[in-house]
């Protein structure tokens, strides 16, 4: 067999110049295809980045936005603007004389007002990354093999 | 067209697109280099792939009990001018808008425009104004006018602003204004605070501020984490007490033309602060003025903990509650008044200089005579008794309350140098020691309460990402048995009914006492003025609120009795309705009736 190809390339050298050419093609498609995939990637990791960079903006702007609202609705509703707002509607402070006191047996007041939760935390109570953005193929299978066992 | 003539013209076609697109990349190249922005392109370049920036959680809020919003953070902007960027028509342009807007001198903006900042090294400025009282400070608008120069910027058609940035940023802000606002503190351009609860609670309101890298380029873009943030508070304050309070004292300063005072309304059971009123009020939202006046009297901002005085005869209440707990005298215990008693060769009179009379102790605290009170501390109490008792009531200490800048008060006991046997006749009615108004109610609020004192406070929840906690009432001591609390709680009652009319409420059993304190100078007591004040508790027999009423200097009446007693009647006939606290008796009823 190997004697029958050594006898044809002698026959028609032109079959070596094709054969060093189509490897040499068939590196060059490789390296294309890795190229383009490479620059496939990082074109798509930009755009991420760019959306990230973005994302972070708004939600500033937006915890600027909110903020704001609080503010205003706080302006809104003080105590003063109430008084006032109540004693354009007619009404004026009770006093003690003007009250019907009834004394109810086993009604419990509302519970007082709690604070809610300061808003920022870090990220990883924000709910943060997938693992599948942060680990290595190494650890990919750990985990894997780990959930078929049944370690976690 | 022939064949070849075809290919021609597509080879011609491709290399004059080519042609363009180099054109343009040298165009763009030559206008990054050189044009008006290669100024900000070079900074960049310079500072690298990314920049370390310090962020700062947002401050903490602050709720009164109720979860109305007492201090919040709003967004104000700072004008950043990018000196390199600016031309000679966009100087003009925002030097004439600004002044426009902010109604600012032109002239100060355009020097500012003009000045040569990039000599100096600085290629990016903050405006500034000038303050009359502190001097140049930072230019800050607020969303209103924020919102018009973004539009000025966005718009081809509008004035040149090129060079302007407007930066955001953020502010305290205090949605009630002046309400609460000693109580409250301030917070400075630079997000520090300063006094009350502001100043007290300033390291867990502010957070903790991180560094994070910000990448200039998307693909090394990553998820920064949050800086740790600043805990929420719910105050012990309600907002409408507190406004009750305010307009309380507003009046009566008004009606005794006093020149400033303080209201106090505290649950006695568990030193809960439910509003602590100050004139002259302070709004947070406009502190500058404020800092000027502290420089004079520290005590300025935050008077109701650090605004000592001698408190005259709501003192007594301290002395004769000592005694009645030492088993010294009795209620009904006859003193016979001839109105002069020496004590260390100090001779000691009344405040009307006559003679009573044989008194019962009721009567002593009645008429609030300072020769039995005298004749009490000195000869049936006898100093160390006497010092004991007010050590374990807490005068001359801190209370300890959650708010910045408290100060002790002063007493001399005997141990100290200065002190003379004559104090121990004059302390009995509250002259030569000073108290702050809130040690004199805490001390007060201890009789209030069975003898039990409890540390007062303005901090009733903390909310952190962590979780919520309620700091526990903390007692302070018991300086008096039950029974003397209450003994003397009924013998001030009665009084209150008595020639303290101005304070009593329908329906409601109250105590009280009086004081008319002289003010000390350094030539010996001021003839002319006083510090009028009551403290008050009710309703009996299971107190719920204690207030205490103090006005400096009233110039329509000297007398406690006269200018406090009926803003002490005027607060509690509505707190009785905020607190929900009928007149006795009330009717039961059956529950889902």
């Amino acid at each position: 067999m190997r004697q029958a190809r050594t006898q044809a390339f002698r026959q028609a050298p032109w079959r070596i110049a094709r054969q060093s050419t189509g490897r040499t093609l068939l590196g060059l498609v490789v390296v294309l295809v890795v190229a383009g995939m490479y620059l496939a990637v990082n074109a798509r990791l930009a755009e991420a980045g760019r959306e990230l960079l973005r994302l972070e903006d708004r939600r500033e702007e937006l915890i600027r936005e909110t903020s704001v609202l609080g503010a205003t609705l706080a302006d809104l509703t003080t105590p003063n603007r109430m008084l006032e707002r109540a004693a354009s509607m007619g009404f004026h402070p009770a006093h003690a004389k003007d009250i019907e006191y009834l004394v109810i047996e086993g009604y419990a007041p509302p519970s007082g007002f709690h604070a809610p939760a300061p808003i920022g935390s870090p990220v990883a109570q924000r709910g943060g990354l997938s693992p599948a953005y942060t680990e290595t193929l190494a650890e990919w299978m750990v985990r894997l093999v780990e959930e078929v066992r049944g370690v976690r | 067209m022939t064949n070849q003539g075809f290919r021609r013209g597509r080879v011609y076609g491709v290399m004059v697109a080519m042609g363009l697109v180099g054109a343009g990349l040298i165009v763009q190249l030559i206008r990054v280099q050189f044009g008006p922005y290669a100024p900000v392109f070079d900074a960049r370049e310079r500072a690298g792939n990314a920049r370390s920036e310090r962020v700062r959680p947002a401050r903490g809020l602050i709720y009164d009990r109720d979860g109305v919003l007492l201090a919040t953070n709003g967004t104000m902007y700072y004008i950043e001018i990018e000196v390199r960027q600016l031309t000679e028509t966009s100087r003009k342009e925002i030097a004439s808008v600004l002044s426009k807007l902010l109604v600012l001198p032109v002239d100060d903006l355009y020097a500012q425009l003009t000045y040569e900042w990039a000599a100096n090294g600085q290629f990016r400025i903050r405006l500034t104004r000038d303050d009359p009282l502190l001097g140049r400070l930072p230019i800050r608008l607020d969303t209103t006018v924020a919102t018009v120069l973004k539009e000025f910027l966005a718009d081809p058609l509008a004035p040149d602003m090129t060079g302007l940035d407007l930066v955001p940023t953020s502010q305290r802000h205090y949605p009630n204004g002046p309400l609460a606002g000693h109580i409250l503190g301030i917070v400075n351009q630079e997000g520090e605070g300063f006094f009350g609860v502001e100043g007290y609670y300033d390291d867990w309101l502010s957070g903790k501020a991180i560094t994070v890298e910000r990448t200039f380029l998307p693909p090394d873009a990553r998820l920064e984490p949050d800086p740790p943030a600043g805990v929420n508070l719910v105050l012990t304050i309600d907002a409408d007490i507190q406004q009750l309070a305010e307009i309380a004292l507003s009046e009566a300063i008004d009606e005794s033309e006093s020149e400033s005072g303080q209201i106090i309304v505290m649950d006695p059971r568990n030193g809960e602060i439910l509003a602590m009123a100050a004139w002259p009020t302070l709004d947070p939202n406009d502190y500058e003025p404020w800092l000027v006046k502290a420089e004079d009297d520290e005590s300025a901002i935050t008077p109701a903990v650090a605004a000592q005085y001698e408190p005259g005869s709501t003192f007594k209440v301290v002395t004769m509650a000592s005694a009645l707990s030492a088993g010294a005298v009795q209620p009904n215990d006859v003193f016979v008044d001839t109105g002069l008693i020496e004590v260390g060769g100090v001779p000691i009179r009344n405040w009307d200089y006559g003679a009573w009379g044989p008194q019962t102790m009721i009567g002593c605290m009645r008429y609030s005579l300072n020769v039995c009170l005298a004749w009490v501390s000195s000869q049936k109490l006898g100093a160390s008794t006497f010092y004991n008792y007010l050590t374990e009531f807490g005068v001359g200490q801190l209370t300890g309350i959650d708010l910045a800048g408290e100060v002790a008060g002063q007493l001399r006991t005997p141990r100290h140098p200065e002190w003379t046997e004559s104090d121990l006749g004059t302390n009995a009615f509250g002259q030569g020691v000073s108290v702050t108004p809130i040690q004199l109610i805490t001390a007060a609020a201890a009789v209030a309460n069975g003898g039990v004192m409890v540390q007062p406070h303005v901090v009733l929840e903390v909310a952190s990402p962590q979780g919520t906690y309620r700091p526990r009432s903390v007692v302070l001591g018991r300086p008096v048995s039950p029974e003397a609390a209450q003994t003397l709680t009924g013998m001030l009652a009665e009084s209150l009914e008595g020639e303290t009319r101005q304070a009593a409420v329908v329906g409601y059993q109250l105590a009280g006492k009086t004081g008319t304190a002289q003010i000390p100078g350094e030539k010996g007591y001021d003839p002319k003025w006083t510090i009028a004040s009551f403290v008050g508790w009710g309703p009996l027999p299971d107190p719920q609120f204690i207030v205490l009423v103090r006005l400096d200097r009233p110039k329509s009446s000297p007398w406690g009795s006269v200018v406090a007693a009926p803003v002490f009647q005027e607060v509690v006939e509505r707190l009785v309705v905020y607190l929900d606290l009928p007149p006795s008796p009330a009717v039961p009823m059956a529950a889902g009736g």
